[in-house]
């Protein structure tokens, strides 16, 4: 069992997944609290979405992957701020830019022969093969991130739970939105490369929401929100490697690490509400 | 063009076509609740949830209807459940199962040997190669889905306007959530052959949005929205079949292009109109007043 969870710290490239997974976590424990307090999950969605295209054109071209998420996230972040101005319901307007960015990827990935194997690799990632460049590129998202927040913590805290207050304060609401929107399209551009675009949102949004139903205190919520997810990588990292080492089953490995951390959400939410209800029916008693 | 005319004389296409119509419809239809419901992110989870399902099925030897039949009735109720049970929102939730869901089925795919192929045709789907079978569960589906919103207009429209309202006049909202879910689910099980998981969120949100654009009254815009699928779905696998690309992008990107004709008209209109309200202001003013 203990050989079972050291097993991935002797292979290389599995200790740069796990590096990598464990960069992802911090991401995920700051800038995933906000989107869980901000209710972004959608947003989070329609940008993971959005950067598809422009990764299918740097794919094709061979140009940089960062690059085109990059400039995909951006279209998306314009796109959402037109359909805005014309007035679109928000929802409607995100699962628009959703469908259409997925269907340009399609087209322009479906131009080239052979495509299945490339579009499997946009959508799920790599997560094994990971270089030491790339981890370097997400280390620099996770420092600005951690910076940015650092700076506006108070301020997006208090937006997040009262934002008429916030406006009454005189703070610049749009600018602060702005400013988490942005971390959290660059969390996305820095996660899609490994988890691909489908799996981010687990990333920047499951450890989180476990950390807010465990506890109500935001600053804890930030380090509980990044232990979550860490222990999901370590645990899923190890559990697909044996299987495929010892086992001959091809566990895909950034999936495992999000069914973890489904499981630890669910089997959360479900002895929450049962402890929650008997904390109930104590108080009514009493 | 005449790769076109070529296309009509195959049974398949002809088969394709129809296909792509009746899906358009019905999804266009159904589109206009969920607008009014605010589902498009329970619709996008769905269309990726579903996906464990379809694979679990492709194992066992079952149809893809069956599989995302059942993995998204599990869903429905993990959403309406959990969203009620614990301290985060519903569109947390929703994140959360959507991304679970997902990568279950991408474990299950990953495990069974060579798939990729098969996953690709999933999530963006293969109207070329749908069946008779195919067809007569999409009409058989479809007929049923729009059975539903039709025979529970009154109910559904009111407890999507009015919770409080529906409440009072004895309905359930629960119970007709849970129905208008449903209802989802049947047109997105029916589209997923056609136009994939990925791309049937487009055919449930995009034509109904520009029906939206162009009328504000719920029938109209649910009429205009099946109307529109179906021409979109016929354009789509036109154009398709013309250029060569996946039929589903096609089918979404031609939807998108009428969203954004609809979207530009109804700004110069409007733009006309507020001119004419003005002109007709400052004509009005000096007469009206006493100087």
């Amino acid at each position: 069992m203990f050989d079972i969870v050291l097993a991935p710290l002797r292979v290389a490239y599995m200790r740069r997944a796990l590096a990598e997974c464990v960069l992802l976590s911090m991401l995920g424990g700051m800038v995933g609290v906000h989107v869980v307090l901000r209710r972004l999950a959608f947003l989070t969605d329609a940008v993971q979405h959005a950067v598809l295209p422009g990764i299918a054109i740097a794919f094709v071209t061979g140009t940089s992957l960062l690059a085109g998420a990059a400039l995909g996230a951006l279209a998306a972040v314009v796109a959402l701020v037109v359909l805005g101005w014309a007035h679109v319901d928000r929802d409607a307007a995100q699962a628009v830019i959703i469908a259409t960015f997925v269907a340009v990827a399609v087209v322009i990935v479906s131009r080239r022969r052979g495509y299945q194997a490339d579009l499997t690799a946009l959508l799920f990632g790599r997560v094994l093969t990971v270089r030491r460049d790339e981890l370097v590129q997400t280390a620099i998202v996770v420092v600005v991130s951690a910076l940015v927040l650092a700076v506006t913590h108070k301020e997006l805290v208090l937006l997040a739970f009262d934002r008429p207050s916030a406006i009454a304060f005189g703070y610049r609401v749009d600018v602060l939105d702005a400013v988490l929107y942005a971390l959290v399209a660059a969390s996305v551009v820095a996660a899609v490369r490994s988890v691909g675009t489908v799996l981010v949102v687990a990333f920047l949004v499951t450890p989180a929401a476990t950390a807010r139903v465990m506890i109500d205190r935001v600053g804890p919520m930030f380090v509980l929100a990044a232990l979550l997810g860490t222990i999901a990588s370590w645990i899923g990292l190890a559990v697909s490697y044996d299987a495929s080492i010892n086992h001959g089953m091809r566990l895909a490995a950034g999936a495992t690490v999000v069914l973890l951390m489904t499981l630890v959400f669910v089997v959360v939410v479900a002895t929450r509400s049962i402890v929650g209800r008997r904390r109930h029916v104590l108080v009514a008693a009493s | 063009m005449s790769r076109l005319a070529d296309a009509w004389h195959t049974g398949f296409f002809r088969r394709a076509m129809l296909e792509a119509v009746i899906v358009g419809l019905v999804a266009g239809a159904i589109g206009a609740h969920v607008l009014v419901r605010r589902l498009s992110f329970f619709v996008v989870a769905m269309s990726h949830a579903t996906f464990p399902g379809v694979v679990i099925a492709a194992a066992l030897g079952l149809g893809v209807s069956v599989g995302a039949s059942a993995a998204g009735l599990v869903v429905v109720i993990l959403v309406v459940v959990a969203g009620r049970r614990s301290d985060v929102a519903e569109s947390t939730v929703t994140g959360v199962v959507l991304a679970g869901a997902f990568a279950l089925g991408v474990v299950v795919q990953s495990a069974r040997a060579g798939g990729a192929r098969q996953l690709t045709a999933f999530l963006v789907g293969s109207i070329l190669t749908v069946n008779n079978t195919d067809l007569v569960v999409t009409i058989v589906v479809g007929a049923a889905a729009l059975a539903i919103v039709v025979a529970l207009h009154k109910e559904l429209v009111l407890s999507a306007f009015d919770r409080d309202g529906a409440r009072a006049a004895g309905y359930r909202p629960l119970v007709l959530d849970l129905v208008a879910m449903v209802a989802v689910l049947m047109a997105m099980v029916v589209a997923i052959p056609a136009v994939g998981t990925l791309l049937a969120i487009a055919l449930l949100v995009v034509p109904a949005l520009t029906a939206r654009t162009i009328t504000d009254r719920f029938v109209v815009a649910m009429v205009l929205g099946a109307v529109l699928g179906a021409v979109c779905g016929g354009i789509g696998l036109a154009v398709s079949t013309m250029w060569r690309v996946a039929a589903g992008a096609s089918v979404v990107l031609v939807s998108g292009a009428g969203f954004v004709v609809a979207l530009v008209v109804r700004a110069l209109i409007d733009a006309v109109r507020r001119r004419a309200v003005v002109q007709s202001g400052e004509l009005r003013s000096p007469v009206g007043s006493p100087a």
